[in-house]
């Protein structure tokens, strides 16, 4: 049975007369405690997409429910964590954070206020930093005390708008791992935004690729059916890792392909100047475990 | 340890260095905490001694200009006259206060005051008949210079005068002889025509010369050599200190307000003796209506206050309360109402109107109208009970002295600020709607994922992101209403410096002109700092590097 559901949704801006439709005939279910993501090409329409998963969107045609129930307006249960970060720029890290605790659960006493704001701020590895403001971060600093803000609202369904994309690799896969971590304690649904394949199969239970816009839909999934937990150190050689990774990535080209014709007309023959090799040319030590590595977040 | 408390200090430094916007002093503060010295001593080069030697050379262009243009209140002054005219209305403001002070003294204090005003002025008076011998003196002398050096251009010009009026006559009998031919035609009119033409230039050309000697016999007399002046000067000051040694006195004694209670007291005691002893009814009935109105003008002589003169800094302090007052009444219309246009559409289409149409209503019309409505309330001023409260001489049912007092709050004070509120208004409701209605729309997201209530979203929202454009308001407001308000109380004599300026305008006394110059630089100074104090608020608010300010 499915809990969040887009159903048959269209979604476009401006004025009859000079419309442009973002997103076309949308069809997606997520079960329970699922974990999905989305990948796309920049300016398809994924933001969009959550948006509307969010409430903060409208969709100009056909609904879409939680738990059955069509939503009208946004709300905490709906834990958005926007791509812009959308920190408030003239609080600190930590009072963004009580902000959003204090409003979510009015009834907590100002230690377990406290305490909380201390846990998810930990958690993003922003201690040092929490008595600062936005504008003295760094662009992953700030991504990081958004996820915390996103992750203090203790929300039903997480939908995470490239949370990781501003973070170095080390840092990236620890937030990974604290995230995947979040969901399986905790159980709960998750919809992800990545523009990163190997994050997409590493983390999700479900793959939907959202075709080039105007007018992006959603394609063929893809589904993860490898068992948790993924050992980050071992995925490199595990066939199914590297087939799904293949597939998506052989698919999202394509979809890149198609549009430039499409954009074009006509199709101009090229000059096949692809390299012979797609690996790299030198031997880049790959980080695979990141235990065995210090972190230096920040 | 040491090092990083002393970098602490350095840092702190120049982060009030920036925010109060003196970006001036960031090399020199560098510089003693021996940051690159090279540099910071080009900076200090370029953007503080260059820059000071610019207004050093206009101080000097102003020194050399000024008194090469006579006006009818004499000579443009000088920097030093300008100079002159502030320590003589400092000295102004001491006299003041010490004939205040004179005034409410009281028993023994009173006494030891009077004999050393006594002592003083002994000596004062010593000084000055000194003085004045010495004058006199040098005057006599000087004059002598002076007639020794008009003497010879004297006899020249008698000698003219005569001279011209000699050939004057000689002219007219010649035109008249000339005429007569004409009359015989004897001579062609042409020829006459001709020959009057000629008197009249020999005429005009007399005169001329004439007038230059007697301008050039002025210009001696006017100007005394400078030994005189000196004297006269000397012995002028010393009187004028005598005048207000003998004027303290007068307040110690018999001016004195304990002295006048004693007495009326000492009147009434007397009135009441002969009323006891009168036996005729109407004398019976004068002395009781006597008792009776010197136990009134007791009660009012006991409350007076001295009955000081309003000097230029007792002006610029009415003046910087009133723009105060005014300020606040337009912060505390315009924000809350800017807010409501910037969140609602409805309401900024009510108001666009409005705002359009008063906006650009000249400051004059405002003075007018308000002080024709504020007129209106206060019919009479001195017993209304609001004005009693704010000039009152306690607060708080007598605990506390009250600290505005001294103002002197009155109608004039209530319209001027109500002027300078409505021409603030405008500044700071257009910005705050601006600020309200430019919230960045992902901060409203947030607050619609936190679902936040109608009056946390305003609080914690709306208000902090539109702060440093409500401050940028405020602050043209506050210089929009500084500038109005001089104007207003130049035009309606409400006290204040605009007062002060159009009474020296109006009086035209020697040091006037310095006195109107010296205002404009006190009301140049003062709205340089309402600025500062508008621009360390709008960074403190600020939250992105305070680089909303400009
Ligand atoms: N409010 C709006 N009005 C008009 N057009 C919009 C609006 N919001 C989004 N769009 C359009 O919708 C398209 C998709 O935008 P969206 O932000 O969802 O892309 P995206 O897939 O998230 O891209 P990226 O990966 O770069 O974040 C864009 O072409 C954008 O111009
Ligand atoms: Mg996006």
């Amino acid at each position: 049975m499915s809990y969040l559901e887009i159903d048959q949704v269209d979604v476009s801006f401006g004025p009859v007369s000079d419309r442009t439709h973002v997103l076309s005939d949308i069809n997606l279910s997520v079960k329970e405690n699922e974990f999905v993501a989305v990948i796309g090409f920049s300016g398809a329409g994924k933001s969009t997409l959550m948006s509307l998963l969010a409430g903060l969107q409208e969709p100009t045609k056909g609904e879409v429910r939680m738990n059955g129930e069509v939503i009208k307006e946004p709300g905490p249960d709906l834990g958005l964590m926007f791509q812009n970060y959308s920190l408030l720029p003239w609080l600190t890290v930590n009072e963004n954070i009580r902000l959003a605790v204090k409003t979510v659960f009015p009834k907590l006493s100002k230690k377990e206020i406290t305490d909380k704001i201390g846990h998810y701020v930990d958690m993003v590895k922003l201690s040092h930093a929490g008595d600062k403001l936005p504008h003295e971060l760094s662009g992953g600093m700030r991504q990081r005390a958004s996820l915390a803000r996103t992750l203090s609202l203790d929300p039903k369904v997480l939908l995470l708008d490239e949370p990781l994309s501003a973070l170095d690799a080390l840092t990236r896969s620890e937030l990974q791992d604290q995230i995947l971590n979040i969901w399986e304690t905790d159980k709960r649904t998750v919809v992800m935004i990545t523009n990163d394949v190997d994050e997409a199969v590493l983390m999700a239970d479900r793959i939907v690729p959202l075709t080039m816009g105007p007018s992006a839909t959603l394609a063929e999934e893809y589904k993860v059916s490898m068992e948790r937990p993924r050992d980050r150190q071992t995925l490199n050689d595990h066939p199914e890792f590297m087939r799904l990774k293949s597939e998506i990535t052989n698919f999202m080209m394509g979809l890149n392909k198609e549009s430039k014709e499409l954009a074009k007309g006509s199709l101009i023959p090229m000059p096949d100047i692809r390299p012979k090799d797609f690996s790299l040319p030198t031997a880049r030590p790959r980080l695979k475990n990141k235990q065995s590595q210090p972190t230096s977040a920040a | 340890m040491a090092e990083s408390s002393k970098d602490k200090i350095k840092y702190g430094l120049l982060k009030f260095i920036d925010v109060s916007g003196f970006k001036v002093f960031d090399p020199p503060v560098r510089l003693i905490f021996g940051e690159d010295p090279q540099k910071q001593i080009r900076d200090i080069a370029k953007f503080m001694v260059l820059p000071m030697v610019f207004v050093l050379l206009c101080i000097f262009t102003w020194n050399f200009l000024a008194p090469t243009h006579k006006t009818k209140s004499g000579a443009v002054p000088t920097p030093a006259k300008v100079w002159d005219a502030y320590k003589d209305n400092r000295r102004f403001d001491e006299r003041e206060n010490e004939k205040e002070e004179a005034f409410a003294l009281t028993g023994e204090e009173r006494e030891a005051e009077i004999a050393a005003v006594k002592a003083e002025l002994v000596e004062l008076e010593k000084k000055s008949t000194e003085l004045q011998k010495l004058s006199d003196e040098a005057t006599k002398v000087g004059q002598a210079k002076i007639d020794n050096a008009i003497a010879p251009i004297k006899t020249q010009y008698d000698e003219l005068n005569a001279k011209f009026r000699e050939e004057r006559k000689e002219r007219k009998a010649e035109l008249n002889s000339l005429a007569e031919k004409i009359a015989e035609k004897q001579a062609t009119t042409d020829e006459l025509i001709t020959a009057v033409k000629a008197d009249r230039t020999a005429t005009d050309q007399e005169k001329t010369l004439l007038k230059d000697l007697k301008t050039k016999m002025d210009d001696i007399r006017s100007d005394p050599p400078e030994e005189i002046k000196a004297a006269q000067l000397a012995a002028n000051k010393v009187a004028d200190e005598v005048q207000h040694y003998k004027k303290r006195l007068d307040y110690l004694t018999s001016g004195n307000r304990e002295l006048k209670v004693v007495k009326l007291e000492e009147k009434i005691a007397a009135d009441q003796s002969e009323l006891v002893a009168a036996a005729d009814p109407k004398a019976i009935l004068k002395e009781a209506k006597s008792v009776v109105s010197n136990e009134e003008k007791i009660v009012k002589t006991a409350e007076q206050d001295y009955p000081r003169t309003a000097t230029i800094f007792w002006q610029t302090r009415r003046s910087i309360a009133t723009v105060f007052v005014g300020f606040f009444i337009a912060a505390i219309v315009a924000i809350p109402l800017g807010i409501m246009c910037g969140l609602n559409r409805i309401i900024m289409a009510c108001l666009t109107p409005i705002i359009s149409i008063f906006r650009p209503v000249s400051p004059v019309v405002w003075l007018l109208i308000f002080q024709i409505i504020v007129g209106a309330f206060f019919p009479d001023p001195e017993t209304h009970w609001l004005f009693k409260t704010l000039n009152n001489d306690t607060i708080l049912w007598g605990l506390l002295p009250n600290p505005i007092a001294f103002l002197q709050t009155n109608p004039a004070m209530i319209f001027s600020a109500c002027t300078v509120a409505m021409c603030a208004l405008w500044p700071a409701l257009v910005n705050t709607a601006l600020g309200v209605s430019a919230i960045d729309k992902d901060h409203m997201n947030v607050a619609r994922v936190l679902k936040l209530g109608f009056w946390s979203r305003l609080f914690k929202i709306v208000i902090p992101s539109s702060l440093p454009l409500v401050f940028a308001g405020l602050r043209i407001s506050l210089g929009v209403g500084w500038m109005v308000l001089i104007a207003a109380e130049a035009l309606s004599s409400s006290d204040g410096l605009g007062k002060f300026v159009w009474d020296e305008y109006q009086n035209g006394s020697s040091q006037s002109f310095a006195n109107i110059i010296l205002a404009c630089f006190i009301v140049g100074i003062i709205g340089f700092f309402l600025d500062r104090i508008m621009i360390i608020l709008q960074r403190l608010v600020s939250f992105d590097d305070g680089s909303a300010t400009a």
